[in-house]
């Protein structure tokens, strides 16, 4: 049997709930941004939520309970997958406009994990923009949300945090030991030492 | 040969003065060290929150180390500038932590100084911003040299770094 050089890292979650203060009326949109060197064997890359209403009480929560499940499969770390998350809503003139973006990796361990995901939305340059953006709800969006997954080209842009995304992972691995990758603390803390380390291979007379 | 991916993102930043905020960020190691993938620096968005007490920059760093000894283990170091609404850029503190060492994910929270200057400097500061920055920005990270710095605190980076380590235990590593 060939001995694999690919590990999988299968993550379950869902995309909770949101707090944004001044808006209400949000649906979303998930999509994975991964590198080369990965490739999704299940699930789906992207999603698109119901649109929730924020809750009454003091809370003022808006929740989606929205379920993520995708199995990766990879040869290499880099390019670990992350999540981003697009938010969408209504303005005062009934138009779908975006309320915000939100990007997180996948955790590297295993375990369950929650996460908060600010929310933000690029910002319009000059005070005319941004009023004509409101007035014709044409807010300022990026092409492809992946943009916000890298980190180049982002030193130009202004946005504005307007609100947060908490979203929770379940994250199970296999395989990355034994291509001797190490995510936890205690995989590293027993070392296997090779037999003939600190030996002299040579003979001595 | 030993290898360490360091995959997380700069969170925030919180306690400066005005949140208005950018962070550039760049990481060294030693001589040992070499970047197999990944960008070694880079300057995030700019963060206008509504709340007005953290600024969230949201920026992937991902980048993979190959390593023949533990000596230089790589440092973050951090630059965070101020742009007011006129698009005026002014420093807010310089700041360094070193790499975890151990795997897995860690919530780092840098903390973040900056040069201050003689009275007059801080007056004319107070009034105008600006202020004194350094030459070379080595310094930040490096020990040589720091006695001859007055520094003031400023705010905390937060960072959440997740560090995966490969073939450590092979060379009898313990981390």
């Amino acid at each position: 049997m060939a001995s694999s050089s690919v590990f999988l890292v299968m993550v379950s979650g869902q995309i909770e709930s949101a707090e944004f203060p001044e808006f209400d009326d949000i649906y979303l949109r998930y999509n994975l941004s991964y590198g080369q060197d990965w490739l999704v064997t299940s699930g789906l890359e992207e999603g698109i939520s119901q649109i929730a209403k924020k809750s009454q009480d003091d809370r003022q929560q808006m929740i989606w309970n929205f379920p993520i499940d995708v199995t990766f499969k990879s040869t290499n770390p880099h390019g670990w997958p992350q999540l981003i998350v697009h938010c969408y809503g209504a303005d005062v003139f009934g138009q779908e406009v975006n309320r915000g973006y939100g990007v997180c990796h996948i955790p590297i361990t295993p375990g369950k994990h929650k996460l908060r995901l600010p929310m933000f939305v690029p910002e319009s340059s000059s005070l005319l923009q941004k009023f004509t953006s409101w007035f014709l709800s044409r807010r300022p969006e990026y092409v492809d949300p992946r943009v916000i997954a890298q980190g180049e080209g982002r030193e130009v842009t202004r946005v504005r945090t307007q609100g947060f995304v908490t979203v929770m992972f379940n994250v199970v691995m296999k395989d990355m030991k034994k291509l001797g990758y190490d995510v936890l603390p205690s995989d590293v803390s027993h070392v296997n030492m090779p037999e003939n380390v600190g030996v002299n291979t040579e003979t001595v007379m | 040969m030993a290898e360490v991916h360091i995959i997380g993102q700069i969170y925030g930043a919180t306690g400066f003065p005005d949140h208005s905020l950018f962070c550039k960020w760049g990481i060294h190691a030693g001589g040992a060290w070499k970047v197999l993938a990944g960008d070694r620096e880079g300057q995030s968005q700019v963060d206008n929150p509504v709340n007005q007490e953290a600024a969230f920059f949201g920026h992937p760093i991902d980048i993979h180390f190959a390593t023949k000894g533990l000596q230089g283990w790589p440092k973050l170091h951090f630059q965070i500038w101020h742009q007011d609404s006129f698009g005026r850029n002014e420093l807010y503190g310089y700041g360094f932590c070193h790499v975890p060492t151990s795997p897995g994910m860690h919530n780092i929270e840098c903390q973040t100084w900056k040069p201050s200057g003689t009275y007059r400097e801080q007056i004319t500061q107070s009034f105008l911003g600006g202020g004194p920055q350094l030459k070379n920005p080595d310094l930040i990270y490096s020990s040589a040299l720091r006695c001859k710095l007055v520094t003031t605190a400023m705010g905390t980076i937060h960072l959440k770094i997740g560090v995966i380590l490969r073939n450590f235990d092979k060379f009898g590593i313990e981390c």
